[in-house]
C-alpha cells in the first residue's frame, strides 16, 4: 500500500502543478475586477458572478452548449454503434485492420478536419453538387450554421466513440444472443433486449466522452460555425482574446467545469444502476 | 407443461467448412416422440455441429430437418420451436432468474399474468422457486444449469436440445443432475438431442446413443446395444473401457493370441485383428467348458483401488487387465504370480486390424 502510493507520487505533482493549480488560479481570477482594457483590479469581488448569473445570455449559452452536446453525442453514438458493433464481430485479422481504419483519423488533427468537411460541405461543395444534380434547385446550407458543425463533430468524435464502445462489449456473448434467438427472439428484438443492456458500459462511457469533448470543442465551431454557433469554449474564447474580460472568461471556465461535473455525476448514476 | 412429444428426423444432414473433410457427413437420424437420444463422441467429431444444426444455430451444408413432418432446415432459431441448454448455460447476466426463465415466454406475446404463473410452475420443476430473483452470478453452477434448464422448456418447446449441459459440474452434482434430466424429460415427455462426450453419462440417461466419429454416425442403438455389441472397435473403446490385444484370426475362425488360442462367438474375419474384452468381465476362477476361453499368464501389476482389484496380466505377449470386486477374505494375486484368466466366448470382440 505505503509502495503503491510512493509510485502514485511523481504523478499526483504533476498534475498538481499544472493541472489544479492553474484550476484554482482560474476560479480566483473570476473573483476578481474586470476593468476595460483587459486590465484586472483586485479581488475578491462578486461582481464577475452577479453579472453572469443576471445575464440570461449567459443561461442561454450554457443550455444551448448543452442541447448541442447532447445531439452531437446522440448522432455520434447512432453512427458509431453499429460500426463498433461489426468490427467487435469481426475475425481477429480483420478486427485489427478494421480497429486501424477506424482510429486513423485521430492522426489528423481536428483543424485538418474541419476544413475538410468545409471543403465537402461548401456552397460549391461535393455534396450540394451532388444534391443539384439530383435536381435540387437549392440545397440547404451546410456551413456557417449547426448543421456543418453538429456533422463535423459527430465524424470528428467517432474514433474515441467506437473506442469506447469496443472497450464496453466485454459482456457481450454470442452464446447469449444464440439464446435469445432459441427462445423465439428475432433479431431486432436480440438486439433491443440483450446486445443492447449488455453495451450500456461502453455507450455511456462514450456518450460521456463525446459530450464533454463537445462542450469543450473549440476549432470545429469556431471554423464551421461561422459565428453564428457558440458554444461555452468558443465563447470562453471570445471573452479571452477578442474582450479581454479575463475574470468573465475565467468564471465561464468554471461554469463548463461544473457543466462536466454534472455530466460525470449522472454517467456513474446511471452506470451504477446499469451494472446493478 | 406437458408435451406429447414431437418426431425429430434427420435426413442426410451435412456441414462441410471451406475444403476440409466433412465435419458432418450425411448423418440421418430419426427420433421418436419423446425420445432422449445421446450424441456421444470425442471432440470434433461433429456431435455439436449436429446439435446446432438442428437448432438453426449453424446453417447446413446439405440434408433436411424435419420436425413433425415440418421440414425446417431453413428456419432461423426464433422460429423453430426448440429449447437449447448451452455448455455455458448463456443466462442473461443483466436479467434475474425469473426473468431470464420469462424472455420466451415475452417473445411469443404471452399477458403478464400467464407468465407470471408459468414462470412460477418452471421454477418448481428445477426446485429454484426461492431464487427468482436473484442474479445468475449470484448462483452456484448446478443452480444456472436448473435455470438454464427452466428457461428452455418454460416455452413447452416441440424438441430439447442439451449441449454438454454437466460437463461444467463438479463430479457429484453431475450424477444428480443426470438422474434429474432424465426425469424431467420423462415426465414431461419431450423429444431430446443430448450432446455428450462422456460415455457414463449417455449410457445412463438415453433411450439410444448414437456414437459419432469424423462426422458420421458409427453406431446408433441402445445403451445395452452399444456397450455389449459395439459395432467397431472405435465403438467398443470409446464407450466403457476395453482390453485391447493385436492377435491372428486364421481362415477357421480360430484366433492366435501369441501361443494361446481364443474363440469369439461372433464370425471373426481372417488376418490381423484385435481381441477387445471388458476388464471386469475376465476372471480368475479358471472356469472350464465350452463357453470360455481359458489362457495361462503372470501377474505384471496390481492396483487397489478400493472397491476393486486391478490386475496386470501378461497374456500371449499382451497385457490383459482384470477387475475384481474386492471381497473380505480373499488372497490378493501377487507380482510374478502365475494364474489362469477366463472371459466368455461371447464377451470376446474381435475386429479386424
Amino acid at each position: 500500500m505505503r509502495l503503491s502510493a510512493l509510485l502514485l507520487g511523481p504523478v499526483l505533482l504533476v498534475n498538481l502543478l499544472t493541472f489544479l493549480a492553474p484550476v484554482l488560479n482560474l476560479a480566483s481570477l473570476s473573483f476578481n475586477e474586470a476593468r476595460p482594457g483587459g486590465g484586472i483590479g483586485p479581488g475578491p469581488t462578486l461582481a464577475t458572478w452577479a453579472d453572469l448569473l443576471a445575464d440570461p445570455y449567459y443561461l442561454e449559452l450554457v443550455t444551448s452548449s448543452v442541447g448541442v452536446a447532447a445531439m452531437v453525442t446522440v448522432g455520434t453514438l447512432l453512427a458509431g454503434y453499429p460500426l463498433a458493433l461489426f468490427i467487435h464481430r469481426a475475425s481477429a485479422r480483420w478486427r485489427n485492420l478494421l480497429m486501424v481504419a477506424c482510429i486513423s483519423p485521430l492522426l489528423v488533427s481536428a483543424v485538418v478536419r474541419t476544413y475538410g468537411w468545409m471543403v465537402i460541405l461548401g456552397d460549391n461543395g461535393i455534396v450540394a453538387a451532388a444534391l443539384r444534380w439530383l435536381g435540387m434547385a437549392k440545397p440547404p446550407r451546410m456551413v456557417f450554421n449547426l448543421t456543418g458543425v453538429a456533422i463535423a463533430l459527430v465524424e470528428i468524435l467517432m474514433p474515441t466513440m467506437i473506442l469506447c464502445l469496443l472497450a464496453g462489449f466485454g459482456r457481450l456473448n454470442v452464446a447469449l444472443e444464440e439464446a435469445a434467438a432459441s427462445l423465439g427472439a428475432p433479431p431486432w428484438r436480440v438486439l433491443l433486449r440483450v446486445v443492447l443492456p449488455l453495451s450500456m458500459p461502453g455507450v455511456l462511457l462514450g456518450c460521456l466522452l463525446a459530450f464533454v469533448l463537445t462542450v469543450s470543442s473549440f476549432i470545429t465551431p469556431k471554423l464551421l460555425g461561422g459565428g453564428r454557433v457558440i458554444l461555452l469554449a468558443t465563447e470562453i474564447y471570445d471573452q479571452a482574446i477578442v474582450t479581454l474580460n479575463w475574470p468573465v472568461a475565467a468564471a465561464l471556465s468554471v461554469l463548463s467545469l461544473a457543466v462536466f461535473g454534472a455530466a460525470l455525476l449522472l454517467y456513474g448514476r446511471i452506470l451504477r444502476i446499469v451494472e446493478a | 407443461m406437458a408435451s406429447s412429444g414431437t418426431r425429430l428426423t434427420l435426413e442426410a444432414l451435412s456441414k462441410r467448412y471451406g475444403d476440409g473433410p466433412p465435419a458432418v457427413a450425411a448423418v440421418s437420424l430419426d427420433v421418436a416422440p419423446g425420445e432422449f437420444i445421446g450424441l456421444l463422441g470425442p471432440s470434433g467429431c461433429g456431435k455439436t455441429t449436429t446439435l446446432r444444426m438442428i437448432g438453426g444455430l449453424t446453417p447446413s451444408t446439405s440434408g433436411r430437418v424435419m420436425v413433425g413432418g415440418r421440414d425446417v432446415t431453413t428456419l432461423p432459431p426464433h422460429k423453430r420451436d426448440m429449447g437449447i441448454v448451452f455448455q455455458s448455460y448463456a443466462l442473461f447476466p443483466h436479467m434475474d432468474v425469473a426473468a431470464n426463465v420469462a424472455f420466451g415466454l415475452e417473445m411469443r406475446g404471452l399477458k403478464r399474468a400467464d407468465i407470471a404463473g408459468k414462470v412460477a410452475q418452471a421454477l418448481d420443476l428445477v426446485q429454484l422457486g426461492a431464487l427468482a430473483h436473484r442474479r445468475p452470478r449470484e448462483l452456484s453452477g448446478g443452480q444456472q444449469q436448473r435455470v438454464a434448464l427452466a428457461r428452455a422448456l418454460v416455452i413447452e418447446p416441440a424438441i430439447l436440445l442439451l449441449d454438454e449441459p454437466l460437463s461444467n459440474l463438479d463430479a457429484k452434482l453431475r450424477e444428480e443432475m443426470r438422474a434429474e434430466i432424465h426425469d424431467i424429460q420423462k415426465r414431461l415427455g419431450i423429444t431430446t438431442i443430448f450432446v455428450t462426450h462422456d460415455q457414463a453419462e449417455a449410457l445412463a440417461m438415453c433411450d439410444r446413443i448414437a456414437v459419432m466419429e469424423k462426422g458420421r454416425v458409427a453406431q446408433l442403438g441402445t445403451p445395452h446395444d452399444i456397450y455389449e455389441h459395439p459395432a467397431s472397435e472405435f465403438v467398443a473403446d470409446f464407450v466403457g473401457r476395453s482390453n485391447r490385444i493385436a492377435a491372428e484370426a486364421g481362415a477357421d475362425g480360430v484366433i492366435r493370441l501369441g501361443e494361446h488360442r481364443v474363440r469369439s462367438a461372433a464370425p471373426v474375419p481372417a488376418g490381423p485383428v484385435t481381441v477387445m474384452i471388458r476388464p471386469h468381465r475376465v476372471g480368475f476362477d479358471g472356469a472350464e467348458g465350452d463357453g470360455w476361453n481359458i489362457c495361462p499368464g503372470v501377474v505384471r501389476r496390481v492396483t487397489y483401488v478400493g472397491d476393486m482389484l486391478a490386475c496386470e496380466v501378461e497374456v500371449g505377449g499382451g497385457i490383459v487387465v482384470v477387475e475384481r470386486p474386492t471381497q473380505p477374505g480373499t488372497a490378493l494375486p501377487a507380482v510374478g504370480d502365475g494364474v489362469r484368466v477366463s472371459w466368455r466366448v461371447s464377451d470376446t470382440l474381435v475386429f479386424p486390424r
